[in-house]
């Protein structure tokens, strides 16, 4: 399994004609076709622990974060934040944290479940991406970071899918 | 007038944005013809016939993940080449609900409705920000600890209404903060408990224990009842 998860929600031909094949380095995680979305019934905080309980393959990504030192979310920008597809993926993920609250830089925000969190690197593609949007998601990564345990971030964004995927070849 | 509100909560009742929708749609009638519908919902053409002709467009959902739930996301995102043809001029407001105290957390939630605004070319009114979200669950709207959220809504139905856009506003409960944690955190242990789950499966894991506990079929084990 590979250092870096790459959670994207490329098309399969898409996915296979961009992103690296090198197995050693990165492991995929495909965010599309959508995964359910969460049922908001915290049972992955009260009844199993660190896992979601709805059946299908998106109840595996909060643990397969864990075996990553980096996650790199390569999305299509949506409003200044993550696609549809990704945060499907995402909110079914919570249960990588713990429920109870920890003061961080004098906010509330979930203590870690685990030891260490990987760095989070979001890479977003979009058409005529405003300066507006691109001032959203820096907030919504570093607000995400913190609140996954994630020490480092980062944010950058490009005009197309095979320009987002060059930065990681 | 005519107001749609648009309960973005994944669940069909009890939810803390239900109970405030409930609360806004309680406010804005009889004044307008306002109605409310859920965003889960899987009939996009009622969705729409919801939303058509509307002055103002009102959503109200849970901040998931510092974000919008993403069945409400995926809603915004079909609609946003389509929603201003069906309601031209319509203005834009959203209450946004969370777990933590801070009430200012919800504000990136509220800058993604505003660039979907943007994009959608329609108008943005106003964010109003509830912190302590779950407290809605637990206590009357406009009284005692939700006597600040009461006004606070009053205020929001009032600007709705008259179409107003204004700063955003963000509201938290009238009870102290470390109470409301203290409380959440005795809540998540009862819960746990009532699960038949060892208060210890609550807490941190070493990663070299994901495999044994998380990916061992432990976990689903508990889930059928076991230990």
């Amino acid at each position: 399994m590979g250092r870096t998860l790459i959670l994207h929600d490329l098309r399969q031909s898409d996915a296979e004609q961009f992103l690296p094949r090198d197995s050693v380095k990165y492991s995929l995680f495909a965010a599309a076709p959508p995964v359910r979305h969460c049922a908001g019934c915290f049972l992955c905080w009260v009844k199993t622990p660190g896992r979601c309980v709805i059946p299908d393959r998106g109840a595996d990504f909060a643990a397969i974060m864990t075996k990553h030192d980096e996650l790199i979310f390569l999305s299509r920008l949506v409003f200044g934040g993550l696609s549809p597809d990704i945060k499907a993926v995402l909110d079914r993920s919570i249960g990588f944290v713990l429920p109870f609250f920890r003061k961080l830089n004098g906010e509330t925000h979930h203590v870690r479940r685990y030891d260490k969190s990987p760095a989070f690197r979001y890479i977003f593609y979009g058409v005529d991406i405003t300066d507006k949007e691109k001032e959203t998601a820096k907030k919504l990564a570093a607000a995400n970071a913190l609140n996954f345990g994630s020490e480092r971030f980062s944010v950058s964004f490009f005009s197309s899918i095979p320009e987002s995927a060059e930065t990681l070849l | 007038m005519k107001i749609a509100i648009m309960d973005g909560s994944p669940k069909n009742k009890d939810s803390a944005s239900g109970l405030i929708a409930a609360a806004l749609q309680a406010e804005l009638t009889p004044a307008a013809d306002c109605a409310v519908c859920h965003a889960a919902s899987h009939d996009r053409d009622e969705i729409m016939a919801a939303l058509a002709s509307c002055d103002a467009l009102v959503f109200v959902f849970p901040l998931y993940v510092d974000g919008i739930p993403s069945h409400l996301l995926r809603l915004l995102d079909e609609i946003q080449n389509d929603v201003a043809t069906v309601a031209p001029g319509a203005a834009v407001y959203c209450a946004v609900n969370n777990g933590f105290y801070e009430a200012h957390q919800n504000g990136v939630a509220m800058e993604l409705m505003k660039n979907f605004c943007v994009r959608s070319g329609l108008r943005w009114g106003q964010g109003l920000g509830v912190g302590a979200g779950g407290m809605v669950q637990a206590a009357p709207i406009g009284r005692g600890p939700l006597a600040n959220l009461g006004r606070a809504l009053s205020a929001f139905a009032e600007n709705i209404r008259n179409g107003v856009s204004a700063d955003n506003s963000f509201v938290e409960p009238n009870f102290p903060k470390f109470l409301y944690n203290m409380i959440a955190h005795m809540s998540w242990r009862v819960q746990a408990r009532g699960n038949g789950l060892k208060i210890g499966r609550l807490w941190r894991f070493k990663i070299s224990e994901v495999d044994e506990w998380v990916q061992s079929g432990k976990s689903s084990d508990i889930n059928k009842g076991g230990k």
